[in-house]
């Protein structure tokens, strides 16, 4: 019989079977409550001996009359700890010690027994007075040492297999005094060491930092190294049987992956839209016009060979463009490094030979590298007369995008960063420095001495005076708030032009 | 194991009289007395009649069926314990008893095993260190600062502004004054044989209602300036005398966490300990290993705790004493019952666990051992 049927005629309930379906089975209309089905457990006042208790001692309780007889349900929580126990023997042969009495010994074990080794609690309740003063440390020294000589010395297996119990009491006792130390610090002593810790964090931080830029350089200066040896071998290789490495070096993609990613800077080809950064534009521009100045056009004959020396040759362009700016930018950094030596110690400067990193005089080296090879990489094809190329050093400038003509001849007033290498003194009596600091950030530091700003008068400044500017316009208003520029408010284009003009009205 | 007050009538045979409300009754030749002194049982016999009260009003049932838990300071004399077991064994015949020191079943009540337990009595406060469920006996500190001091300063604070404090007892009639203004009553004739402890007693317990209901505790130092800003509370003596209490609320009870200010006779301000005091010195005398852990359950507790701003005033004292470095929590039950009564609390959650029924020290172990096995089963 199907169950629906078999529910129609038997069912618990005596109500009608319902007219229309429904979801819910009872709804409200149960009219007796069921409860459990078990009829009632009575509860007994029982007496019950609890079998973790030695004495059998007989207490009394409710509980379920079922459970009559049955154990009582907590002594399985009796969990004792062993403690070893030593015979006479044991202790006269092996136990001894010139520190502890065999009572204060029997003590200190009876105590551990009754307080499951809290040493924290045996050493409170230690009878101080009739065995002598003892520290948590010496008890557990002496109980691990008790412990340890026991499971070597019985073949006990419950005793023996137990591992070592290392207590190194004097390391306990060495880390106790120190967070001894710790908690009775003041307040004054916290902040002097929060204080301290952040100096340290500043320090570290300032050296990190020192560090990345080093590593940078390096990087530059081997990238510089590789590509220039890597380039006149190749050279060679091309001089000798040209046809033959250019299918080779189709063949060949490492050799092609082995040129020097420098820069990641992205030439222009075809203008496009999109994310750049301005030092990128920056830097195109100049390779531009370094190529313009060499007579090379921006977009050669595509021929195979002709695109891919002409790519290298834009490497070693920016290569070298990344290299000047990494001297120029440790030529400032000494610069100015010098002028705060001379603030803090005046006269006491060393000979600039010992000044000058190390680095700095790799970046020269590296750069003359550089220039020699990117000349000598030119495209013999292209038409360049030698008397047009200039040295490619003075067409890179790093001051401004304008190139600085050899010709110009700069007073003794000023120097510039680049010109200073010039037959200048090198501390005139007013010295501005301007140098892109990073690749990607245009930033100009100008450094002013006194001289420059008379008007100005004493108090105002610290001399020397340090600005830094975003960008070469910022630097113009700065000269001009100095009263120094009255020129025009251009661009970065005639910067150069209008400062010189300013400075010099003669030229 | 502390009791209210029992009264014993002084004649050829003592005669006491027991419970808070029945002393309250002017008997003759009835003087006040407590079976404790320092927490520890002293009077034998006042504590003998005590137990038979008990048993006979409140337990109402033979004291051979019942184990006893009882609880003890935790600087108890052997003495003293064993004494009460051979009593509470010989003469009650108790099946099983077990003695806990107080501050550990406060723990208890406060559902923890370690911690600091500072525990501002009326005779005294107390900074008892529990690790893992035993005392600390030797970094006990103990300061006479508690109820009954402060008692005293506000008594003498009245005294000094002339005001009479007398139980609603003393009083026959009265007549309502405006505020600040002297009061108009009648003295009640009262019977010739009162003791003078009595009276005292009677006029302790109307100063402890002042002290209540108008004393506080501010949460920073005493100083003139804050204490101008804070609410005054008024009070009106059974003599019909009342008063607004504004500084001088603040100023009675500021000797318990700034000893210096106590200027009563007897009481040497600068050997005192402040409240903060009693328990940074505790914990300092402590391992170095369990200070944290103290530190991070300090348990309050005490009639005397009850004063309002007391744990505010505490935890802000102690988190100034504590390093940095170092978490403080104050625990302090909100309820009246749970703060006076919490080692009852404690005590009752011991005795119904499982496992503690193996702890008891029976009737059986005391005949074998003697009244020594006291020392040995409950430390």
């Amino acid at each position: 019989m199907h169950r629906e049927v078999y529910a129609l005629l038997y069912s618990d309930k005596k109500d009608p079977p319902p007219l229309i379906p429904t979801d819910t089975q009872q709804g409200y209309k149960q009219m007796k409550a069921k409860l459990g089905r078990c009829c009632v457990r009575p509860w007994k006042w029982m007496p019950f001996t609890n079998p973790a208790r030695k004495d059998g001692a007989i207490f009394y309780h409710w509980r379920r009359a079922a459970e009559e007889g049955k154990d009582y349900p907590f002594a399985k929580f009796n969990k004792a700890f062993q403690i070893p126990k030593y015979t006479d023997q044991e202790y006269q042969s092996h136990l001894h010690d010139d520190k502890w009495t065999r009572p204060a010994t029997d003590h200190l074990f009876e105590l551990s027994e009754r307080f499951d080794a809290r040493w924290i609690v045996i050493e409170d309740r230690f009878d101080h007075l009739s065995h002598g003063k003892r520290s948590v440390e010496d008890i557990k020294d002496r109980y691990y040492n008790i412990v340890n000589k026991l499971s070597k010395v019985r073949s006990d297996p419950n005793l023996s297999s137990r591992a070592q119990q290392s207590y190194d009491a004097e390391h306990e006792r060495k880390r106790k005094e120190q967070l001894n130390r710790l908690f009775d610090r003041t307040t004054e002593q916290v902040e002097e060491e929060e204080m301290l810790i952040q100096e340290l964090k500043r320090i570290e931080f300032r050296k990190k930092e020192r560090e990345k830029k080093a590593q940078d350089l390096q990087k530059l200066i081997t990238a510089a190294d590789n590509s220039s040896d890597l380039r006149r071998t190749e050279r060679k290789i091309i001089k000798k049987k040209l046809p033959i490495t250019l299918s080779s070096r189709k063949k060949d993609p490492e050799g092609c992956m082995k040129i020097p990613e420098t820069g990641g800077i992205k030439f222009p080809d075809i203008k496009q839209s999109g994310v750049y950064l301005r030092s990128q534009k920056k830097k195109t521009k100049a390779i531009e016009h370094l190529l313009d100045e060499l007579g090379i056009p921006i977009q050669p004959m595509p021929t195979d060979e002709i695109c891919q020396l002409y790519n290298d040759l834009r490497s070693d362009m920016v290569l070298l463009y990344e290299l000047k700016l990494a001297h120029a930018n440790c030529e400032f950094e000494m610069q100015t490094l010098r002028h705060r030596y001379e603030a803090l110690a005046p006269g006491k400067l060393p000979s600039t030979s010992i000044l000058t990193p190390a680095s700095l005089s790799t970046l020269t080296k590296a750069t003359e590298k550089i220039e020699e090879k990117a000349e000598s990489n030119t495209p013999p094809e292209l038409p360049s007369s030698p008397s047009k190329v200039k040295k490619m050093t003075e067409i890179i400038d790093v001051v401004a995008t304008t190139p600085q003509s050899p010709s110009i001849s700069v007073t003794p007033r000023f120097t510039l960063g680049e010109t200073r290498t010039s037959s200048l003194p090198p501390l005139a009596d007013f010295e501005y420095t301007t140098l892109y600091s990073f690749p990607y950030s245009s930033t100009i530091y100008c450094t002013l001495t006194k001289d420059l700003v008379p008007a100005l008068g004493e108090s105002e400044f610290m001399y020397p005076y340090s600005v830094l500017c975003a960008d070469t316009r910022d630097f113009l208003v700065v000269l001009r708030t100095l009263n120094l520029y009255s020129g025009p408010r251009s661009g970065t284009q005639d910067f150069y032009q209008c400062l010189l003009h300013s400075m010099n009205p003669s030229i | 194991m502390e009791r209210p007050p029992s009264s014993i009538k002084d004649s050829s045979e003592k005669k006491y009289i027991h419970d808070t409300s029945s002393i309250l009754y002017p008997r003759e030749h009835m003087e006040i007395g407590h079976p404790l002194k320092d927490g520890m049982i002293e009077d034998w016999d006042m504590f003998e009649s005590t137990l038979n009260h008990i048993y006979k009003r409140h337990v109402q049932s033979d004291s051979s069926l019942h184990p006893v838990l009882m609880s003890e300071p935790p600087w108890n004399v052997r003495i003293k314990r064993e004494k009460l077991t051979e009593l509470l064994f010989e003469k009650y015949n108790i099946p099983a008893f077990f003695l806990s020191k107080n501050a550990v079943l406060t723990a208890f009540a406060n559902s923890r095993a370690s911690g600091l337990v500072m525990d501002s009595g009326a005779t005294h406060t107390t900074a008892v260190p529990i690790h893992e469920g035993y005392c600390l006996q030797h970094a006990i500190i103990k300061s006479p600062l508690g109820g009954d001091f402060i008692t005293k300063q506000a008594k003498n604070f009245l005294t000094n502004q002339k005001i009479e404090v007398l139980p609603p007892t003393f009083i026959a009639s009265r007549e309502t004054v405006k505020e600040g203004q002297l009061p108009i009553f009648k003295r009640k004739e009262l019977l010739k044989g009162v003791t003078q402890s009595w009276q005292d007693y009677m006029i302790n317990t109307q100063i402890q209602d002042f002290q209540s209901s108008v004393l506080q505790v501010s949460d920073v130092p005493y100083d003139e300036d804050t204490v101008e800003q804070m609410p005054s509370a008024p009070y009106e003596f059974p003599t019909g005398f009342n008063m607004e209490f504004s500084s001088e609320r603040i100023q009675v009870a500021e000797g318990l966490f700034d000893p210096t200010v106590i200027k009563a006779p007897g009481l040497e301000p600068s050997t005192m300990l402040s409240m903060a005091h009693i328990a940074t010195s505790s914990v300092h005398m402590c391992d170095v290993d369990i200070r944290s852990a103290l530190l991070s359950n300090v348990i309050v507790t005490g009639g005397n705790s009850l004063l309002l701003g007391f744990t505010d005033r505490l935890q802000r004292d102690l988190s100034l004493k504590t390093p940095q470095n170092t978490k403080l929590k104050v625990i302090a039950p909100s309820g009246t019952a749970e703060r006076r009564f919490s080692s009852w609390i404690g005590g009752s959650i011991l005795a119904s666990l499982g496992t503690f029924q193996q702890m008891w020290l029976s009737k059986q172990e005391y005949e074998e051992m003697g009244r020594g096995c006291v020392e040995k089963k409950c430390p």
